[in-house]
């Protein structure tokens, strides 16, 4: 019995983030909409507001920055601010430079030793952090700026206001919008195909996939793909096999890669279904996870090996 | 299930008094039994009918029928609809049937062996040695090519039978020989205790994506095994809950008090290591395919029990036809409420078992709690 209810303890704590975060939305596209303004954020006085509505003063560009995931490393390292990063997370392996630095912990790092690395400011993904560590560090007075990508478009403004807050403005501006510009490439390219019927299977035993509303069913039919996930009025449902038959996906996708993804094993499972078009065409696919997980800059890249995947006989990338 | 009625048919077998309710006659025994049978093969029909995607009874009746005809063919004459009778519901329904029978058995075997009315057939520490090997699997992405088999379930097996081992070293040790059924049930309570934190320690070690899709699995699945699996998974059902049911009539006696029991003749020691070890195995095979299904162990004996009296001859196998049918009906729910999406069966058994449970307790404090006596 107290196995059962750990269980149910622990899925409850995976799962709530994504709950309460729905409810946010909404004020949060507001709050996007100010700070993407760099001249107003210029005006104000060095205050940033987070994707949970928290306002973060910052007199001066902080040196001490602690990242809590690989998708903010990403954006650190991507915006130049790779110096000012003194701390990141075990996984966080991309760039190279950013595995050299010392680790913490990602969904529950020791307080201790982040206040001993004196942080003059954390970076965390609002889906990772704990609401009782949020709330020690702020009592310790230590800045924690919180990021929740929930639409592709919100990367780009990260960056941007990841740049001003680190004193790099311009880097950030450059990079948001090169990266815009490389997405709104992208999308031209897949905007005429035909929409292929795909299952990502983001979990295999049991089966996982990516509901409507998630970041990763957006990159989906971004990249030209029907997502028969998207159905489920679920972020993530455990899919009905019956439903995957029913459906009958022209592709089936997995993730694979070091710290995520379905080992080969379980891929093979799949080939037993028969009457699925995917499986009777070949049509089983994988895909590095890291680049189409992580909002961070790599999203283009993710989405150009989504599109040469899902559309193999398109024109090439230019 | 025919193959043993003879032996546990045999009211007069052993000239024990049976200890509450009506003497267990052969007539009623018989009458039961065929009634839960019926009970059960409906159940089993009419769980066909149930799935996300709607198929209607006259279609299941030609595709059944295309099925038992062409075999493998007809699913490419009918198309997604009979790969889903055949491959989804059947297995499935089956799955749910075995699984049910084996925890609802398991159940009333462990509360008489061990006297307490809480037990269950997760309480020897099996649930966490496969959860336990189910998190190396996981975490270890440990794969076994070639096999085709899968390995998650292999794994959770592995980890069963290395928590019943210990349990029963631990239990033998502290005996001298015999098998303490207090030290056996605390056992089993510290090696889950000790599981749990090594459960959790490994969950920490991975990336929140892998301790979720290890944690869903635990939470109970039917999507069920192929073919051969499910053949394994009879086969393998089959024999443990026999065994367990040839041991109904020592039961009965063991009931009385393991004095009276040796008294009256029961090789006691020989009879709990069989139902011990049979049980412990029956469970760990379970959990592998189905992950941690709760309430059904612990409530089902307890209904039976309420309904046809404490005989083990009857309530044994009543157990494993309530227990099936109950499972499958549990998991019709939990594939079609939510339909596209599923959830875990195990939510499903415990929101019905758990409230039936405090009614009992409510209601029954001395009488149904007993076990057997």
């Amino acid at each position: 019995m107290t196995l059962t209810a750990w269980i149910a303890a622990a899925l409850v704590a995976l799962l709530s983030p994504t709950a309460f975060a729905e409810d946010q939305t909404m004020a949060r596209r507001q709050q996007g909409i100010l700070t993407g303004m760099p001249f107003m954020a210029n005006l104000a006085q060095r205050t940033f507001v987070d994707d949970l509505g928290r306002k973060v003063f910052l007199a001066k560009p902080p040196t001490r920055v602690v990242s809590l995931a690989p998708s903010v490393t990403e954006m650190l390292f991507a915006i130049g601010a790779g110096e000012q990063v003194i701390a990141v997370t075990p996984f966080c392996d991309y760039p190279p430079e950013a595995a050299q630095k010392p680790k913490i912990g990602y969904t529950r790092p020791s307080l201790e030793s982040l206040i001993a690395l004196h942080p003059d400011l954390i970076v965390a993904p609002h889906e990772f952090i704990r609401s009782d560590l949020l709330s020690k560090l702020e009592e310790a007075k230590v800045p924690v700026f919180i990021l929740d990508a929930k639409v592709i478009e919100d990367i780009a403004s990260h960056l941007q206001t990841l740049g001003r807050m680190l004193g790099r403005t311009s880097d950030g501006d450059r990079v948001a919008t090169a990266l815009r510009q490389r997405l709104a490439e992208l999308r031209a390219r897949t905007e005429a195909l035909s929409r292929p019927r795909l299952l990502y299977v983001l979990n295999s035993e049991p089966l996982i996939t990516v509901g409507s509303g998630t970041f990763l069913s957006q990159l989906l039919e971004l990249a030209g793909a029907a997502n028969i996930g998207a159905d489920a009025s679920l972020p993530y449902p455990r899919l009905s096999m019956e439903q995957v038959l029913a459906k009958d996906p022209e592709l089936i996708l997995f993730p694979v890669g070091q710290a995520e993804g379905i080992p080969e094993h379980e891929q093979a499972q799949w080939r037993r279904w028969s009457t699925i078009s995917a499986v009777r065409n070949g049509r089983l696919a994988h895909i590095e996870g890291d680049v189409i997980n992580r909002p961070g800059p790599r999203i283009a890249l993710g989405l150009e090996r989504l599109i040469d995947v899902i559309h193999p006989n398109a024109e090439p990338a230019r | 299930m025919k193959a043993h009625a003879g032996v546990a048919a045999a009211p007069s077998e052993h000239a024990i008094p049976v200890p509450r309710g009506a003497v267990l006659t052969r007539a009623r025994w018989a009458t039961v039994l065929l009634g839960l049978s019926a009970l059960a093969v409906v159940t089993l029909a009419a769980s066909l009918l149930l799935g996300a995607v709607p198929i209607a009874p006259g279609r299941l009746l030609m595709i059944l029928a295309e099925l038992m005809r062409h075999g493998h063919g007809a699913v490419d004459a009918v198309g997604s609809d009979a790969a889903i009778v055949l491959y989804l519901r059947v297995p499935r329904v089956l799955t749910g049937f075995l699984v049910g029978a084996s925890l609802g058995t398991v159940g009333a075997v462990l509360q008489a062996l061990v006297r307490n009315p809480l037990a269950d057939p997760y309480i020897l520490g099996i649930s966490s040695g496969a959860a336990l090997g189910a998190c190396v699997a996981v975490l270890f992405g440990v794969s076994v090519a070639g096999l085709g088999l899968s390995v998650l379930p292999l794994c959770a097996f592995a980890g069963a039978l290395l928590s019943i081992f210990i349990v029963y070293r631990i239990a033998a040790a502290g005996g001298g020989g015999r098998l303490p059924v207090q030290t056996l049930l605390l056992a089993g309570v510290i090696l889950n205790a000790i599981f749990s934190a090594l459960i959790m320690f490994a969950t920490s070690l991975m990336t929140p994506a892998r301790s979720f899709g290890m944690l869903a699995w635990l939470m109970g699945t039917l999507t069920g095994p192929d073919l051969i699996g499910l053949l394994l998974l009879t086969a393998y059902v089959g024999v443990g809950v026999t065994v367990l049911f040839r041991q109904a009539s020592a039961l009965n006696v063991l009931s009385l008090g393991e004095e009276a029991a040796r008294t009256l003749g029961v090789n006691v020691d020989r009879v709990k290591l069989i139902l011990f070890i049979t049980a412990a195995l029956l469970t760990g095979a379970v959990v592998s395919v189905s992950g941690i299904i709760g309430f059904v162990g612990m409530a089902i004996p307890h209904i039976v029990r309420l309904l046809f009296g404490p005989d083990h001859r009857l309530l044994l196998p009543a157990s494993a036809l309530v227990g099936g049918s109950l499972l499958v009906i549990a998991d019709g729910i939990a594939r079609t409420a939510l339909a596209p999406s599923e959830f875990p069966v195990g939510v499903v058994t415990a929101l019905l078992g758990g409230p039936f449970f405090v009614y009992l307790l409510v209601t029954r404090k001395r009488g149904a709690m007993q076990v057997a006596a």
